[in-house]
């Protein structure tokens, strides 16, 4: 190495290159998102509110109150995190899945011959591009019970009218409903993908006498599993962090039927000023999305199928 | 692999491939059917919406409830500014997103080409926490980071929206152009190298022109979580007059829900920025979305 010195100046200078760079990617990575992840752990221990960076402020300093705020967002009925991480996982993955199988479903169907393909995908994708607080103002007008839109087809149909966001059963799976309709960046990237499912594979079990619904499950859904995971990844860490609907419309109502993760640290740490207990949720948060995350990572080795053999 | 035996099947049942020929067509009509309808259900909120603005507060809710306005009263956008100042919340808007985009943009291209092209110590690691920090929820680091920002001063001001975006404008952005940079053919860096180009020359005038379209698309999606981000600007906008589209937009709702015509029209106006920006960039968008998915 030593008698090459030219070969390694030049990898001297390509390092320097590099990490100026980078120097944006190392402020973010440090200053906004790993050092405050450990900073909200830390918060997390201590009673540390709102009122302590008022001037003159008449509290004692923060303290240090160990496994306080832990215990207490379990323990105290009217934080009830139980019930938000209940809620907020049913929410979910009920969100994945269905809209999951919506967009794929919607793309195999894009995927085949039909005038005017362009035009179509942009319209299952305008839904996405809405912001998502003009979009629950939206569904909340269709909603009404008395009067809304939605209601009245239903009742034309001979079914009964339902309260949709304002009853205890139905509210996460009209929020649901909602996801899926918003859905249109899966649609997108479910499409690419089936334009690289390989034809041969598919032409060849045609001529085999494979019906359509076998080759569905035999070609295209492992041909699919990267993206099928990829997907449901990013959308599970979005749909995790649900917290829109109820800033804008639901409130974590009715009862707490949508006191969301995000809403309940919301409402504790800025209308409460509780940054101690809001930390301890955000840490709790972390460590349940971290689970999940984790789950789906390691059952992605049984049911992930790379062509050729090629890993990730 | 096995074209031979894929002609000679072929050949052998060509019987078999017409009626599959003619399944298929059918296949393919039941689709078109399907995909119209849909399109047709995906759209109706949105029209809903729309008729409804344009109808009387009395009318909306009518029954049986008329598809098209009974007349047009587009009187209905005049919404006093007093309630909801639109063209104030858009220029607040956009006086946040526009510094996010350029910002975003220009300093998670740099960081994109270091992980694309150069090699340096630590660069797997680094990686790996980029990608990592795509997982985490961005609500974790929320309080930590209004303490910092409340004890610089800068709550209820724009500048905790906007100064994260001079860190690479997101892991997800310097993922994805970093994703269509190894799309360049190497060969172009190399004969700039040849020509004595360095680093930054070649970044700037090999790189940037060959991934203009990805950079677009990085522009529309900082665009889009910037102007949609109700949760931070809740937490960091308080005064009525520094107001966000969608903070305003909320605010609206929760005082004069049964304004009707106000609130709709205020809706479909929240909807024009993204419409406009998506119709726009429509093309590098889909693109752009596709590629984060695909290679690695």
């Amino acid at each position: 190495m030593s008698n090459k010195p030219k070969k390694s100046a030049a990898v001297i200078k390509e390092q320097r290159a590099a990490y100026i760079f980078l120097i944006p990617a190392f402020l973010g990575l440090s200053l906004i998102t790993y050092i405050p992840l450990l900073a909200a752990f830390g918060i997390g221990f201590t009673d540390l509110k709102v009122g302590h960076f008022m001037p003159n402020t008449p509290l004692a300093p923060p303290r240090f109150v160990g496994l306080d705020n832990f215990v207490n967002i379990f323990k105290n009925p009217s934080i009830n995190f139980q019930n938000s991480i209940w809620v907020t996982v049913y929410f979910a993955l009920f969100a994945v899945v269905s809209s999951v199988i919506y967009s794929l479903f919607i793309a195999m169907l894009l995927n085949r011959k039909m005038p005017g393909r362009g035009f179509f995908r942009s319209i299952f994708y305008i839904p996405y591009i809405l912001p998502a607080a003009a979009v629950i103002i939206s569904w909340h007008f269709l909603l009404i019970y008395d009067g809304g839109v939605i209601n009245h087809v239903l009742v034309q149909l001979g079914f009964e009218r339902s309260f949709f966001l304002d009853s205890k059963s139905t509210v996460i799976p009209t929020l649901v409903l909602i996801a899926v309709w918003q859905c249109g960046n899966l649609i997108v990237i479910f499409l690419a993908g089936l334009q690289n499912v390989p034809r041969v594979y598919q032409e060849a079990a045609e001529i085999d006498g494979a019906s359509a619904w076998r080759r569905f499950w035999t070609i295209t859904i492992p041909c699919m599993t990267p993206i099928i995971f990829y997907n449901v990844l990013m959308s599970l860490v979005a749909n995790l962090q649900i917290v829109v609907p109820a800033l804008a419309r639901t409130r974590g109502g009715p009862g707490k039927a949508t006191m969301f993760m995000t809403y309940m640290m919301y409402q504790e740490g800025f209308r409460g000023g509780q940054l101690g207990t809001a930390s301890a949720i955000a840490a709790v948060f972390f460590i349940i999305a971290a689970i999940l995350a984790f789950i789906l990572f390691k059952t992605s080795k049984s049911w992930i199928f790379y062509e050729g053999g090629e890993q990730k | 692999m096995t074209g031979e035996n894929y002609r000679k099947s072929g050949m052998l049942f060509s019987g078999s491939v017409r009626s599959m020929k003619r399944n298929k067509k059918i296949a393919d009509i039941t689709a078109f059917i399907i995909i119209i309808c849909m399109s047709v259900i995906v759209l109706l909120p949105i029209w809903w919406m729309i008729r409804s603005s344009l109808m009387k507060s009395l009318d909306i809710f009518m029954r049986p409830p008329p598809f098209f306005p009974p007349d047009w009263l587009w009187s209905n956008y005049n919404i006093p500014p007093t309630t909801f100042n639109y063209f104030r919340y858009l220029m607040n808007t956009l006086s946040i997103v526009v510094p996010c985009v350029v910002f975003g943009t220009v300093t998670a291209v740099p960081c994109a080409y270091a992980f694309a092209r150069l090699k340096f110590k630590g660069k797997n690691f680094i990686f790996s926490l980029c990608v990592g920090s795509m997982l985490l929820p961005t609500m974790v680091t929320l309080i930590p980071l209004y303490i910092v920002w409340s004890n610089l001063g800068f709550v209820d001001t724009y500048w905790p929206l906007i100064l994260p975006y001079l860190c690479g404008g997101g892991a997800f952005n310097i993922f994805l152009l970093r994703q269509f940079i190894m799309t360049v053919p190497k060969e172009l860096d190399e004969a700039a190298k040849i020509d004595g180009a360095g680093y930054l020359r070649t970044l700037v005038s090999i790189i940037v022109p060959s991934i203009k379209s990805a950079i677009i698309v990085v522009a529309l999606l900082i665009f889009m979580t910037t102007w949609n981000d109700l949760l931070q600007q809740m937490v960091y906008i308080h005064t009525p007059k520094n107001y966000t589209l969608v903070l305003g937009l909320t605010i609206f709702f929760g005082t004069f829900k049964t304004d009707y015509a106000g609130v709709f029209a205020a809706t479909v106006l929240s909807f024009i920025p993204g419409v406009l920006v998506y119709l726009f960039g429509q093309r590098y968008f889909v693109e752009g979305i596709v590629m984060t998915g695909m290679k690695n």
